[in-house]
C-alpha cells in the first residue's frame, strides 16, 4: 500500500454518517472527528464532501435536525437519525456484508 | 407547508448553512490552536481541509435544487393526469389565463415595439437627445419635435470632450423614381456623421459620411434601406452606381445600410437617407440648412464612455453660453424685443436619454398604451382570481383525497406544492395558448393605429423577448393563482375532515369570497375606464371639427416636388381646380395651403394692432385658402365678410391685404372689442409691421384635431404675390361621392400622369383618422371592461351557487318553520350584495386615484365624473345581482321536506 491512509470508497460515506448518528445525535464537527477516530485515520475523509452528504441525507428523510447548544455552549445543529434512517442502515449494512462477502469470494477463488 | 415555505425562503437555508459552517470551522480553528498552531495558520488550514466554504455551498445548494426539481417534475405529471381526467376544468381555466396572457402580450409588444425597444445600432445607451430649452428665437420652424438648427448640430459634433459624435436628421416626405412613375416616399434627411454616430454599416456599397455633407447641393448621393432595396429593387446586386429621381433631381445611390436599421424612428421608417447638403432638393422651397435660426432638425450625440449625462449637460453650458452670445452679433438674427432677448439669452442645452432614438409615434402613443397595458394587467389579474375559485372549489372537491393523503403522511407543504404545480401547469398551458393568440390580437391593435406608421414599422410577430415576457407573466399567473389554493390546502383538522361526508365540506368559502370582492373591485374600474373612455370618443365624433363633413372630399398634391417651379405649380393648381369646380358633381370647392385635421399646422406668434400694439401669448394657427373655403367647408361667417376674388390678387393690381380670424382669436385678444378694421401681421419684434387688415371673423373649425381649440387667423391664396401655396383640395360634392372621386382621378390623371396623390379621402375618414388613438380606447377598454364583468358574474355566480347548496338544509328548516320564500331570496341576495358593496367600497378610492393617470387622454369629461361611475356602478350592480337571483331562486324552491330528508 502506497499509502497509509486512502480516500474512502464511493458511496460509503453515507453508511458510515448513519452508523455514527445511529449511536448518539452529533453535530457536523462531530461527526468528522468521529469518524476519525473510529477509523483510526486510516481513512481520510475529505471534510468538504462531508456537508453535502448530510444534506443529502436530511433530503432523504433518514436524517433530521435541530439547533442545540453543543458541549462548549454555542448552538450547534445536531443530526440525529430518523426511523427510515434507522431501517436504511440497516438495509444498507446487510448489503455491505453481501458485497464484501462476494468480494472475498472472489479473491478466494484467485487463491 | 414548512417545506413549501423553505422554497419561499431560501435564504433562510442559506443562512442555516452558513452558521452550520462556521460552527465547524470555528471548532476546527480552535482544536489546532490547542496543539500548537497560530491562529492565521489554523484558520487555513481549517478552510483547506473543508476545501473551500464557497464549495461546500455551492454543493449543498445543488442537492437542495435538484430535489426540489425531481419532486416538481413528479407534481406536474401528477397535474397533468389530474387535468386530463377533468377536461372542462381545464379548458375553462387555460381558456380564462390564455385570453388574459394574450392580451397582455400584444400590448407588451406594442410597448416593447414603440417605446422600449433600443435602436439597433452600437451601443445605443450611449445615446442623448441634445435639445433647445428656452426661446431659440426662431424665424422659422417645421418638423415636429425638438427641433434644432443644422449648424448647431455641426458645432456640438466638435465638442469631442463630452460626445464621440453628434448626428441631425429631419424627416421628409419626397417624390422617388427609381425606373417608373414617381411614388411618394419617406426620407430622413441626416448629417454626414449619422451613420458613423449610430454605427451602423453597410449591406452593400457605403454609407453617408461628412464628405457628403460639404457644401450644399454638391453631394447627390442617397443611402438605401435595406427593406426599400429588397422590396421594391429586387435586391438588384448592382444597386450601387444607380440613378435615382428625388423630387425630379437625379441622383446616385451610394449603398445600402445594414438590414434591421430602420432609421432612429419607430413611427416613420425611412426608405432612404439624403444627406444635409441636399435638404434644399428634397425639400422644395427650402434653403434654410446653413440658417442659424430655422429649426427643423432634431440632434443626437453619443456621449463618451467616460461622461455622463449630467457632467455633459453642464460642461456643454458655458459653450452655448457663448454660442448665444455669438448668435446675437450674426447677421440675419431678428429683431427682438429686449425681453425676448434676455429669454433667448436664458436658452440652456437639455440632454435626455435617447437610446430608442427619437419619435413623435412613441410621444403620442406611450401614454395610452400604457393606460392599455394597465387595463390588461387588471384583466389578466381578473382571470388569475377566477381560476384562483375554481380550484378552489375543486380543492373543496378534493378535499376527502387530500385528506386521505395526509393521514397517509404526505406533510401539507407537499400538498401545498402540488397545488401549486397544478397552477403552474395551467398557466404555462394558458401562456402557450395565448402567444398563439398573440398575434391575432396585435393585428387588431395595429389595425387602430395610423396607418402609414402601422404598415412599414410595427410588426406582430413573435420573438424572443416576448416569449420571455409571456413565461414570466404565466409564471407569475401561476403562483398568483395557486397561492390561495395552496394555503388551503389540509388547513382544516385531519379527523373533521374524514369524518364528515362528501358535499358538506365548506372548501375554503370565505377565501372565495375574498376572490369574489376583489375581481368586483378589479371589474369596477375596468368598466369605470371604459365608460370614461367611450364617452371621450362619442363626445368627440358629436362635436366633430366644428363643420359638416358629409360629402366632403379631400385630396393633396404636392407639384414642387414633380419639379414644378412656384409658377407652374400655380397654374396647375388653377387648372384643376377650375376643371373640378365645373363638374356638375361638384357643390363648391377650396384649396388650402395647409392640410386639416392631420396634426400639424403653420403657425407663429402675431402682432396685433388693435387700440395698442400687443403681441399674441402663444403661437397662432395659420393657414391660406381660396374664397370658396369658408363656404365649402359650412363654417359660418359670423361678423364682416368672407374673402372675395380680388383678395388673391397682388397688391399692385388691387388686390389688398386681408385676414379673417377666428372666434376664439377674438375672444382672447379682442375682450369684447370690435376687431373688424384692425391690423395684424405675423411675427413679432419692432420689424413686424401690422398691416393686413381684420376683415371678417369666422366659427371656431378644428384645424390640427378634433379636440383642439385654438386661436386661428386665414389669408386669401395669392395674397402676397405668391399664388402657388399649396395643394390641398376640399370639395362637397352632390349625389353620390364614387362618381365624383372617380371624375375627380381623371381630372388629375389629365392634368400631369406622373403626379402623385398625398392623400385622397372623405373628411368622414379624415375625422375618424385623426381619432383612431380614441377610437382604440374606447374599443379595448370596452371590451376589457364586458369580458371583466364577465369573469366576475361568473365567480359570483359560483360562489353563490355553492353557498346555496350548502345551505339547503338550513332554509328547508327556514321554510318549514314559515319563512316565506321572498325571505329566502333576500338571504341569499344580502350575501351577494355584501360582496358586491365590498368590491365598489374597495374599488372606488382606487377609480379616484387611478383617474389622473388617464386624465389627458379624455376630452371633456373629468376622471372622477359622477355620471360615469354612478352608471359603472348600477350596472356591475345589476348585473352582479342578477348573476346572484339564479341561485337565489333555486334556494326559494327548495322544498322542506325533501331538504330534510337529505338529513
Amino acid at each position: 500500500m502506497p499509502s497509509s491512509r486512502f480516500p474512502i470508497p464511493q458511496g460509503t460515506l453515507d453508511m458510515l454518517i448513519l452508523q455514527i448518528l445511529s449511536l448518539e445525535p452529533a453535530h457536523g464537527y462531530g461527526i468528522a472527528q468521529r469518524l476519525q477516530q473510529i477509523s483510526r485515520s486510516v481513512v481520510q475523509v475529505n471534510q468538504g464532501s462531508l456537508y453535502p452528504a448530510l444534506h443529502r441525507l436530511e433530503q432523504k428523510r433518514w436524517l433530521r435536525s435541530e439547533w442545540r447548544p453543543s458541549e462548549t455552549g454555542r448552538d450547534a445543529k445536531f443530526y440525529s437519525l430518523t426511523s427510515s434512517g434507522r431501517k436504511q442502515l440497516k438495509v444498507e449494512k446487510e448489503c455491505w456484508a453481501r458485497l464484501t462477502g462476494a468480494i472475498q469470494l472472489v479473491f478466494d477463488e484467485d487463491n | 407547508m414548512k417545506r413549501l415555505l423553505n422554497w419561499f425562503r431560501l435564504r433562510n437555508l442559506e443562512s442555516d448553512l452558513d452558521r452550520e459552517l462556521k460552527y465547524h470551522i470555528e471548532r476546527r480553528v480552535s482544536d489546532l490552536m490547542l496543539s500548537g498552531l497560530p491562529e492565521p495558520g489554523a484558520r487555513r488550514q481549517a478552510t483547506l481541509e473543508l476545501g473551500g466554504i464557497t464549495q461546500v455551498q455551492e454543493e449543498v445548494r445543488d442537492i437542495w435544487l435538484t430535489q426540489w426539481l425531481r419532486d416538481f417534475a413528479y407534481d406536474l405529471r401528477f397535474s397533468a393526469r389530474a387535468f386530463l381526467r377533468s377536461p372542462s376544468f381545464s379548458a375553462t381555466a387555460v381558456l380564462s389565463l390564455a385570453l388574459g396572457i394574450g392580451a397582455t402580450t400584444a400590448i407588451y409588444s406594442l410597448i416593447d415595439q414603440v417605446v422600449l425597444h433600443a435602436l439597433p445600432v452600437h451601443e445605443p445607451e450611449r445615446l442623448v437627445l441634445i435639445d433647445w430649452k428656452g426661446d431659440g428665437a426662431g424665424v422659422n420652424a417645421f418638423g415636429s419635435y425638438n427641433l434644432m438648427p443644422y449648424p448647431l448640430c455641426r458645432d456640438l459634433h466638435l465638442q469631442d470632450q463630452f460626445f464621440d459624435g453628434v448626428l441631425c436628421r429631419a424627416v421628409t416626405t419626397i417624390n422617388l423614381s427609381t425606373s417608373g412613375d414617381p411614388r411618394l416616399a419617406a426620407a430622413e434627411i441626416v448629417s454626414g456623421t449619422y451613420f458613423s454616430v449610430l454605427g451602423v454599416r453597410p449591406a452593400l456599397g457605403r454609407l453617408l459620411t461628412t464628405d457628403d455633407d460639404q457644401t450644399p447641393g454638391a453631394t447627390p448621393v442617397v443611402v438605401l434601406s435595406y427593406d426599400f432595396w429588397k422590396a421594391q429593387l429586387a435586391g438588384a446586386p448592382d444597386v450601387v452606381g444607380r440613378k435615382v429621381l428625388i423630387n425630379k433631381h437625379p441622383m446616385t445611390v451610394v449603398g445600402v445600410a445594414a438590414r434591421g436599421f430602420h432609421g432612429i424612428d419607430v413611427g416613420e421608417v425611412p426608405s432612404l437617407w439624403i444627406p444635409a447638403a441636399m435638404s434644399a432638393q428634397a425639400i422644395p422651397g427650402f434653403n434654410g440648412m446653413l440658417d442659424h435660426r430655422t429649426f427643423w432638425m432634431q440632434v443626437l450625440g453619443r456621449l463618451r464612455p467616460d461622461m455622463t449625462l449630467a457632467q455633459a449637460q453642464a460642461g456643454l453650458q458655458p459653450w452655448f453660453k457663448t454660442m448665444l452670445d455669438e448668435d446675437t452679433r450674426r447677421a440675419g438674427f431678428p429683431a427682438i424685443t429686449p425681453e425676448r432677448r434676455q429669454r433667448f439669452l436664458a436658452s440652456t442645452l437639455e440632454l435626455t436619454p435617447a437610446p430608442q432614438g427619437h419619435s413623435t409615434l412613441r410621444r403620442r402613443l406611450s401614454q395610452p398604451l400604457w393606460v392599455l397595458f394597465a387595463a390588461t394587467a387588471l384583466l389578466l389579474g381578473l382571470a388569475c382570481l377566477n381560476v384562483a375559485g375554481l380550484f378552489l372549489a375543486r380543492g373543496s372537491a378534493r378535499e376527502r383525497e387530500v385528506s386521505t393523503r395526509l393521514a397517509l403522511g404526505a406533510s401539507r407543504g407537499r400538498i401545498g406544492r402540488q397545488f401549486l404545480a397544478d397552477s403552474i401547469l395551467l398557466a404555462l398551458a394558458g401562456g402557450l395558448l395565448g402567444v398563439v393568440l398573440a398575434p391575432l390580437a396585435m393585428k387588431v391593435l395595429i389595425a387602430f393605429l395610423p396607418r402609414d406608421a402601422a404598415a412599414n414599422a410595427l410588426q406582430s410577430v413573435i420573438n424572443t423577448r416576448l416569449l420571455r415576457f409571456a413565461f414570466l407573466a404565466s409564471v407569475a399567473t401561476g403562483l398568483l393563482t395557486g397561492f390561495a389554493p395552496a394555503l388551503q390546502a389540509g388547513r382544516r383538522s385531519l379527523i373533521s375532515s374524514l369524518r364528515e361526508r362528501g358535499g358538506t365540506a365548506r372548501g375554503g368559502l370565505r377565501l372565495r369570497r375574498v376572490i369574489v370582492m376583489a375581481q368586483i373591485a378589479f371589474t369596477l374600474i375596468l368598466v369605470v375606464g371604459a365608460a370614461l373612455f367611450i364617452r371621450t370618443l362619442t363626445a368627440l365624433l358629436t362635436k366633430g371639427p366644428g363643420f359638416d363633413t358629409s360629402s366632403l372630399i379631400s385630396f393633396g398634391i404636392d407639384p414642387l416636388r414633380n419639379g414644378y417651379s412656384l409658377s407652374e405649380a400655380g397654374r396647375l393648381v388653377r387648372r384643376i381646380h377650375d376643371e373640378i369646380s365645373a363638374l356638375t358633381s361638384t357643390q363648391s370647392l377650396a384649396v388650402a395651403r395647409n392640410q386639416l385635421l392631420a396634426g400639424g399646422s403653420w403657425n407663429n406668434f402675431m402682432t396685433i394692432q388693435a387700440d395698442q400694439g400687443i403681441t399674441t401669448e402663444r403661437v397662432v394657427h395659420l393657414n391660406a385658402v381660396t374664397p370658396g373655403f369658408f363656404a365649402t367647408l359650412g363654417a359660418r361667417i359670423v361678423a364682416g365678410r368672407n374673402f372675395v376674388e380680388y383678395d388673391t390678387l397682388p397688391e399692385d393690381r388691387g388686390g389688398q391685404r386681408v385676414a379673417i380670424v377666428n372666434e376664439g382669436f377674438v375672444k382672447r385678444y379682442f375682450e369684447g372689442r370690435n376687431p373688424l378694421g384692425s391690423h395684424i401681421c405675423i411675427g413679432t419684434g419692432p420689424d413686424a409691421r401690422p398691416d393686413i387688415e381684420v376683415v371678417g371673423v369666422v366659427a371656431n373649425i378644428n384645424y390640427r384635431g378634433v379636440r383642439e381649440e385654438w386661436e386661428q387667423a386665414y389669408f386669401p391664396i395669392g395674397a402676397g404675390g405668391n399664388f402657388y401655396e399649396g395643394g390641398n383640395f376640399y370639395i362637397r360634392v352632390q349625389g353620390p361621392t364614387g362618381a365624383a372621386v372617380q371624375s375627380i382621378r381623371t381630372i388629375l390623371r389629365n392634368a400631369d400622369p406622373t403626379l402623385p396623390t398625398v392623400y385622397f379621402r372623405t373628411l368622414d375618414e379624415q375625422v375618424s383618422r385623426s381619432l383612431n388613438t380614441e377610437r382604440m380606447l374606447a374599443a379595448l377598454s370596452g371590451s376589457f371592461g364586458t369580458l371583466a364583468l364577465l369573469l366576475s358574474l361568473v365567480g359570483l355566480y359560483g360562489v353563490m351557487s355553492f353557498v346555496v347548496t350548502q345551505r339547503t338544509r338550513e332554509i328547508g328548516i327556514r321554510l318549514a318553520l314559515g319563512a316565506t320564500r321572498l325571505s329566502t331570496v333576500w338571504l341569499v341576495l344580502r350575501d351577494a350584495l355584501v360582496m358586491v358593496t365590498v368590491g365598489i367600497a374597495v374599488a372606488l378610492p382606487c377609480v379616484w386615484s387611478l383617474g389622473r393617470l388617464i386624465e389627458s387622454q379624455l376630452y371633456d369629461i373629468k376622471p372622477t365624473d359622477p355620471a360615469s361611475i354612478a352608471m359603472a356602478t348600477l350596472i356591475l350592480c345589476s348585473a352582479t345581482l342578477g348573476a346572484a337571483l339564479i341561485p337565489a331562486r333555486r334556494a326559494s324552491a327548495v322544498k322542506p321536506t325533501e331538504a330534510l330528508r337529505f338529513e
